[in-house]
């Protein structure tokens, strides 16, 4: 029962965004501050994640998830934007010190 | 050729996206495993919530009834999402709600990020078809994290969440040449950082909200 509700829930979010913007272009303030605070909270979401991790992560030392994004970033840089061997030198302190 | 649309977006799924999504999905099914629950459970709340924050709360909660409000709240990120790809589809339709289930993170940065690029009827089919393949994924990593179960702990458990957020985190940084994703990821960062001392559930919510009403401030008075 839980289950439907929270599924039901977030689709009818999902459909009613789709909904709100009908007939608005994507120069719309309306859209414009909807993109800004979506990628705003997905900055926000990486950050926690890092700096205040719950569960598994949550047991890996600081130093290390941020070693982590140092590396995968560093990586990212090197390979020119390719984000495989960006996500696999990243992921390595963590198992490492995890 | 409009035929082929899915398939290359299906293409572009089947590398960083589906590999971190996996990544992520096989860490769920594990803690479910772990937590007693069953695969029809896992593979449902996956599927049909495909949000992984209210996914959590529900599966820390027991799946009992009361956690549902702050599950709900949790993903209400979804409602901001919709409405700033909405436009992307190109005029409305009816057939634009086909996109509704398909709006999680990982689709929809990626939608952000391509769809500008294709003709206006190839954009609907791309991203129905890069969202079935994250399920797909999701779905293989339930059931492989499920099977795992116990096996997977410590370093390992810990590397597969840790490759999602850094998947979004190299996201953002191939963004930041852009002046507008540039304002967004750095105000909600720096909103990020008070909000830290707020409940979880409120904290995402309360700096996405914060910091992008100051980028969008911001890049409307530029």
């Amino acid at each position: 029962m839980s289950l439907l509700l929270l599924a039901g829930g977030g689709l009818a979010l999902r459909l009613c965004g789709l909904v709100l913007a009908r007939g608005l272009s994507a120069q719309h303030p309306l859209i414009a501050w909807a993109t800004a605070v979506s990628q705003a909270t997905l900055a926000a979401f990486v950050l926690f994640a890092f700096l205040a991790p719950s569960g598994a992560l949550a047991a890996v030392p600081l130093f290390a998830r941020a070693g982590g994004v140092a590396l995968a970033l560093l990586v990212l840089w090197l390979a020119k934007g390719r984000l495989l061997p960006a996500l696999a030198a990243g992921a390595l302190p963590v198992w490492w010190w995890g | 050729m409009p035929g082929s649309i899915p398939l290359d977006a299906a293409r572009a799924a089947l590398a960083a996206p589906a590999i971190a999504l996996a990544a992520t999905f096989v860490a769920f099914g594990a803690a479910c495993a772990a937590a007693g629950i069953g695969l029809g459970w896992t593979l449902a709340c996956g599927l049909l919530v495909f949000g992984m924050p209210g996914q959590l709360v529900l599966l820390q909660a027991g799946g009992g009834l009361s956690a549902v409000p702050a599950a709900l709240f949790a993903n209400s990120r979804f409602l901001p999402m919709a409405i700033a790809i909405a436009p992307l589809f190109g005029p409305w339709r009816a057939r634009t709600l086909l996109a509704a289930p398909f709006i999680a993170v990982t689709p929809w940065a990626a939608g952000l990020r391509s769809l500008p690029g294709l003709a206006v009827e190839q954009r609907l089919p791309w991203f129905v078809g890069f969202g079935l393949v994250c399920f797909a994924a999701s779905a293989a990593g339930m059931v492989a994290g499920h099977a795992l179960g116990g096996m997977l702990e410590g370093g390992a458990q810990a590397a597969l969440v840790f490759v999602n957020p850094l998947y979004f985190a190299a996201l953002i940084a191939l963004d930041l040449r852009w002046p507008k994703p540039r304002a967004a990821a750095l105000c909600g960062m720096a909103a990020a950082l008070p909000c830290l001392w707020l409940p979880p559930g409120v904290a995402l919510l309360a700096a996405g909200l914060l910091g992008g009403s100051v980028a969008f401030w911001i890049t409307r008075r530029g």
